[in-house]
């Protein structure tokens, strides 16, 4: 199948003079373990409750799994698995029991229901809690419980909605190793929106939006990469004319503390273009910068008021480029 | 952890139809609210206590203030014995919106509005599982019968037991109305309020209509719950108002229309 799996044509939703949505275009093929990034209010949720069908788009289309949300909710629905950012588990039904309504609900015959519950518990290792009262799981046990619970209908795309807030280290490291191994079998997609970088990196493929607009998207390093942050540190034979030299090629340099500092989106490029000319290169390193700092520098902040997603437009932009490398 | 087990291993899905979707829906729904019932203890022990105080009051209580026969032949508490029936339906009834104001405070309302499952059938799982619970503590009330003076037989039972059932699914499902409209559990204890004590004690339960001014009589031929009460009457043998006829579509209208209310109203809040 060549349909993506997921497809929004100028997507946009706006609560009265707010837009929360502006004119979203995204192709997601199958197959891919996708990330949105954005700050706070950036439009995640919004964009997340139109894919789910739990909310009608102001304009424009989205299509899931290839159905159309607006007109297609019921097939969009049952092809789609969900994770909510709140836990939606009957904590008063055993883990067990909560699968089988789930099953139940989305469609599964009658005697798939516990084959495929079963399956499932002992994939995210929950076997042996099975039969016990959700009451009584961490926050860690119904997160892997709920995930489980979003693959017993055999969902095309499964949609999750910062999956590891509030998880200890182990537990986001459960999870990740089960997203990737979902999205390795049989041509499924992977919707994640998370806040963590670090978990933003693992995907194939990034978007990052805010004030409700695409600002990029490709993969951690392609938009590193364009985001232009990289930063090449030489010391020469003779640090000034390299700096004249650089200028020529239509770098930025300046003398540091380390040795002279050139930026540029592409460090090893510019490396060796000035090697090329003959420098004297005694040392060199490339520094580069991480999603994190690409994300700050694309989104203007790093900080926005949870409470208060509409007025973060009003906001003054705040630029703040760190230049916090690392070392490569 | 159990790394060995490997995801994507299972058949593809052949999943069911949209109608055996939603009929399997509304059946795992019912059975939901049941084993959650089930489980609390304390709506365990309310469901069995409020039918005995109602029977305990009204029958013993009521009976020394209102002197002589009440209705026809029968004394007051033979009298009252479907009044009370009526009052367990509605308080416990309309009790069950509050699980829907609970659903959505806690996230779970979110799994079923996203199911590939009709409004409508959420609407009626909500609806049967609420009604379930409703005549279980029915007929807990209903056991009272030898205690209060009232005997039937198997048949007229079986009368009662449709007649509960028809009253109990169309107060859940107003109750699911007025719940899918509430945003807090205070808001909807107060509007249950307003609803029970009204249709209540103008329903010809607890005191019969004849001695009524002409507007609340009036009232009483309007309310549905006089009509229910009067068809349980008639199920087993008591004096009654109107026909069995007139009664059971009174009773089956009002319980379709309140599935549409609540259908509406369902619709209305979560879009």
């Amino acid at each position: 199948m060549s349909e993506p799996a997921i497809r929004t044509v100028g997507l946009s939703k706006s609560f009265g003079d707010f837009h929360a949505l502006r004119e979203l275009n995204l192709e997601i093929p199958r197959g891919t373990l996708f990330a949105l990034l954005g700050p706070n209010g950036a439009g995640k949720s919004t964009t997340i409750k139109i894919l789910t069908t739990l909310l009608a788009p102001s304009s424009g289309s989205a299509h899931v799994a290839g159905h159309d949300v607006s007109n297609a909710a019921r097939e969009v629905r049952r092809k789609t698995g969900i994770v909510f950012q709140d836990s939606s588990l009957d904590d008063r039904l055993t883990a067990r029991e909560n699968l089988l309504l789930h099953v139940t609900i989305f469609g599964v015959p009658a005697k798939e229901r516990a084959p495929r519950v079963r399956d499932k518990l002992a994939w995210m290792g929950l076997e042996s809690v099975a039969d016990e009262s959700v009451r009584t799981f961490s926050g860690g046990m119904r997160r892997r419980l709920e995930i489980a619970r979003a693959l017993t209908h055999e969902p095309e795309v499964v949609i999750l909605d910062e999956p590891t807030v509030g998880l200890d280290p182990q537990t986001r490291r459960v999870v990740w190793e089960h997203l990737a191994q979902v999205t390795a079998a049989r041509d499924r997609t992977v919707f994640v929106t998370t806040h963590y970088m670090d978990e933003a990196e693992r995907c194939d493929d990034i978007a990052i939006i805010d004030h409700g607009k695409l600002l990029t998207r490709g993969s951690a390093r392609e938009i590193v990469g364009e985001a232009g942050l990289g930063r090449l540190i030489v010391r020469t034979a003779d640090d000034e004319r390299t700096a004249r030299e650089a200028e020529v090629l239509g770098y930025r340099a300046s003398p540091g503390p380390d040795g002279l500092q050139i930026q540029g989106a592409k460090p090893e490029e510019m490396l060796a273009r000035l090697a090329e000319r003959g420098l004297g290169l005694r040392e060199a390193r490339v520094l580069r910068p991480s999603l994190e700092d690409a994300f700050v520098a694309l989104t203007g902040r790093d900080i926005r008021d949870e409470t208060d997603a509409g007025a973060g437009r009003h906001a003054a932009m705040r630029t703040r480029l760190r230049a916090r490398g690392r070392t490569a | 952890m159990s790394p060995v087990v490997r995801e994507g291993a299972s058949r593809p899905l052949r999943p069911l139809s949209p109608l055996a979707t939603d009929l399997a829906a509304i059946v795992a729904l019912t059975r939901r609210d049941l084993l959650r019932f089930l489980r609390d203890r304390s709506q365990l022990a309310g469901a069995i206590g409020r039918p005995l105080i109602w029977m305990l009051l009204f029958g013993s209580g009521l009976r020394r203030a209102v002197a002589g026969p009440a209705a026809g032949s029968l004394d007051y508490r033979q009298f009252v014995y479907c009044g009370a029936i009526a009052m367990t339906i509605l308080f416990a009834g309309m009790f069950q919106g509050i699980t829907i104001v609970w659903d959505r405070e806690f996230g779970m309302l979110r799994e079923v509005l996203v199911a590939p499952i009709s409004r409508l059938a959420i609407v009626l799982g909500k609806t049967c599982a609420g009604s379930s619970v409703t005549l279980l503590q029915a007929l807990v009330a209903a056991a009272f019968a030898p205690f209060v003076g009232v005997h039937f037989g198997i048949w007229d039972g079986l009368l009662l037991l449709g007649s509960m059932t028809l009253m109990s699914l169309g107060i859940t499902a107003l109750a699911v109305a007025v719940g899918s409209r509430m945003q807090t559990f205070e808001g909807f204890g107060v509007i249950s309020n307003f609803v029970i004590l009204p249709l209540y004690f103008l329903s010809g339960g607890v005191f019969p209509p004849e001695g009524m001014p002409e507007w609340m009589r009036a009232a009483v031929r309007l309310n549905p719950v006089t009509y229910a009460v009067d068809l349980m009457r008639a199920s087993i043998g008591q004096p009654h108002a109107f026909g069995a006829g007139v009664d059971v579509a009174m009773v089956s209208g009002f319980a379709v229309a309140m599935c549409l209310l609540a259908l509406l109203s369902f619709r209305r809040a979560s879009h």
